[in-house]
């Protein structure tokens, strides 16, 4: 039986009357992409929010490793990596020294952080431009340094938030091989995306949230062996079928 | 415990350094902090050295009536600057004007403020010991050379006065010893000239003197003018540096930070020493310019000019701590920056001296942080205090400090990312 690494318990979140996460409970193992689907609005970003101690819960807990985001939370926060949807990122820096600085703000030291840095740029097909102001890149580039940053410090669990919207194929792919690599490593990642394709590809298994509720919850293959035979029906035929065709904000 | 307190320094540092760079790649910014406020100072006390420049030394003009011999021409004459080089400062300019009657029509062209004016019979009633009147004739509205005639006719009465004394106490003591015949006009006539010119002979019949009190020269104008424009842009620097925090929050580096078991505390404490470095750079310059270019002089204690500068810096930074917690945008902080600071520096004395306003603008002054800081640097660049005269402003900055900071740091904590 897998080693379960992160275990969300009833998670409520609400911003004045409305209910962004509604009673959000699921488990996460080590060394698996976990997907978290939803529509628009569904509440994946506040879960994730929640998940990293970005957000506080009305009420419910997440423990990661063992550590309550609630009670522990730096202790939580050594363990984690976050990809933020956005950019995030100091664009009028290099891509070393954003690499670098966010690697002194997750404890390591000088020389580590830069090692670090250059091992991280290297991977990702960044070190011909490591010195270069990050303004200065394209879109791929940049979500790839975002990707860079959230490395740093060898998280043991990666929170990734829809890390390829607007990228061009060539960066998407390099993403891809990354997340890949970084799993067969042992890294455990809870992805969230709009792609049906790239969770299938990429996750072990997924759960679909809409409304804050997770309304299903599965490998890719069972979920699609749920409305037709797996092989000829594709998880975006799921996703339409549980969350609708209304058109979301 | 010592490790978390050492681990949030260690974030306070790396966050402060990291501002510092930002800034310094920032060309605009780099412009606006340094290059903008010397080009105020620049032009500013250049217009108020013109002003302050302008010889102002009081002139008081004397004419007399009387032909050419008579006593009157020894004294203007004793009195009349021969070289205003040699004058001290504060000494009035005496210009003697030849010709009464054109004396007279000046002022009454509005050419002259007035002059004082000896009578056609001075010499003989004084010589007689009779009264006589010194005449001022000064302009309806020249209260001050009106002020300063009367008090040099006054001195110079009182001199005469003083003189005749002298004059008939010589005569009757040398009647009185048999020395002189009473009956003999001419022979006492000849004594008394003889005793008023040895007494006019021995010393001046007029001093002026002027007192400086402290070792602060006034007149330079950049006394005021570079702390005043120091409070005014150290301020509005430190208000701009509001949008560093948002700027944070939308780029979701806050978020990252967060994420990154950065304390809230320790992103304020950067962002705050970041802007309070960026602050003392600002008065390092400022202070290195005023000294060498404008001269200034920073009073009889340096160390509280300094003081007074770290103390408005650090109120500064936790104002921007305050108003980046109490804002959402970019916008907002920046049009906030720009509006608070521009009410606040003309009330707290940032474009003229507090002292020359009303009492009722001095009041307002106490409500603005800028109004503590500029009378501190009023009082010790101009008015030569010493440090211990400047602790009440300190303290008021510590408190405006203390108050941002607390209001600052609970929004902060309180607010989402």
């Amino acid at each position: 039986m897998a080693e379960a690494f992160l275990t969300a318990q009833e998670l409520h979140k609400s911003f004045n009357e409305h209910k962004a996460v509604d009673g959000v409970s699921f488990t996460i193992y080590k060394g698996e992409i976990f997907g978290l689907l939803g529509p628009n609005g569904a509440g994946k970003t506040t879960t994730i929010r929640m998940l990293s101690t970005v957000l506080e819960p009305d009420s419910g807990d997440v423990t990661i490793g063992g550590y309550s985001v609630r009670r522990d939370a730096n202790a939580v926060r050594s363990l984690i990596g976050f990809w933020p949807q956005e950019l995030a990122l100091y664009e009028e820096l290099s891509a070393f020294d954003n690499l670098v600085f966010f690697g002194r703000m997750v404890g390591l030291d000088g020389k580590e952080a830069r090692a670090q840095a250059a091992a991280r740029l290297e991977l990702l097909g960044l070190a011909q431009r490591a010195k270069g102001r990050v303004d200065k890149f394209s879109g791929g580039m940049k979500r790839r340094v975002n990707l860079a940053v959230s490395l740093m410090g060898h998280p043991e669990l990666l929170f990734m938030d829809e890390p390829t919207v607007g990228i061009d194929p060539q960066s998407r792919n390099n993403i891809y091989d990354t997340i890949e690599g970084l799993r067969d490593k042992g890294m455990t990642i809870l992805y969230t995306t709009h792609y049906m394709e790239e969770a299938n590809r990429l996750c072990d298994r997924v759960a679909i949230m809409d409304g804050g509720r997770i309304i299903a919850m599965d490998t890719p293959r069972e979920l699609r062996s749920q409305i037709g035979p797996p092989d000829q029906v594709t998880l975006e035929d799921v996703f339409l079928r549980l969350t609708g065709r209304s058109l979301r904000d | 415990m010592q490790n978390e307190i050492m681990k949030s320094l260690s974030h306070i540092w790396f966050i402060m350094l990291k501002d510092l760079k930002l800034f310094s790649r920032d060309r605009m910014a780099l412009v606006f902090f340094i290059l903008f406020p010397l080009m105020f100072v620049v032009l500013f006390n250049f217009l108020l050295a013109d002003v302050s420049s302008e010889d102002e030394r009081l002139e008081l003009h004397v004419a007399t009536q009387e032909a050419d011999g008579g006593l009157s021409h020894q004294i203007i004459g004793a009195l009349e600057t021969k070289d205003d080089s040699e004058l001290e400062p504060g000494d009035p300019e005496i210009i003697w004007d030849r010709d009464y009657a054109e004396a007279r029509q000046a002022v009454e062209d509005g050419e002259l403020d007035g002059f004082l004016a000896f009578p056609e019979d001075f010499t003989e009633r004084v010589v007689r010991g009779d009264e006589t009147e010194l005449e001022v004739v000064a302009d309806a509205g020249a209260t001050y050379t009106r002020a300063a005639l009367y008090g040099l006719g006054r001195s110079i009465a009182t001199r005469i006065g003083s003189t005749q004394v002298a004059t008939r106490a010589t005569v009757e003591l040398m009647i009185g010893q048999g020395l002189l015949d009473p009956w003999d006009q001419a022979a006492i006539d000849e004594i008394i000239e003889q005793v008023a010119e040895a007494i006019a002979a021995a010393e001046p019949f007029v001093e002026f003197e002027a007192q400086q009190v402290g070792d602060v020269e006034p007149e330079n104008a950049a006394n005021f003018v570079i702390p005043g424009y120091l409070v005014m842009f150290v301020f509005f620097a430190a208000a701009l540096g509001a949008e560093a925090i948002i700027r944070e929050r939308q780029n979701h580096t806050l978020e990252r930070l967060l994420a990154s078991s950065v304390r809230r505390e320790s992103i304020l404490g950067g962002v705050f020493a970041g802007t309070a470095a960026k602050g003392l750079i600002q008065i390092a310059i400022f202070w290195a310019v005023g000294i060498l270019a404008f001269n200034i002089d920073l009073g009889l204690s340096p160390a509280a000019v300094i003081i007074l500068s770290i103390l408005m810096v650090i109120m500064s930074s936790a104002f921007a701590i305050m108003l980046a917690a109490l804002v959402r945008t970019q916008r907002s902080a920046g049009s906030l920056a720009v509006l608070v600071s521009l009410v606040l520096a003309p009330l707290g004395g940032c474009w003229w001296p507090l002292f020359i306003t009303p009492t009722w603008m001095q009041f307002l002054a106490k409500f603005t942080p800028h109004g503590w800081a500029n009378t501190g640097f009023n009082k010790l660049m101009v008015f030569g205090a010493e440090f211990g005269d400047v602790v009440p402003e300190m303290l008021a900055l510590v408190g405006f400090a203390v108050v941002f900071a607390i209001i600052g740091i609970w929004r902060f904590r309180t607010s989402a990312a």
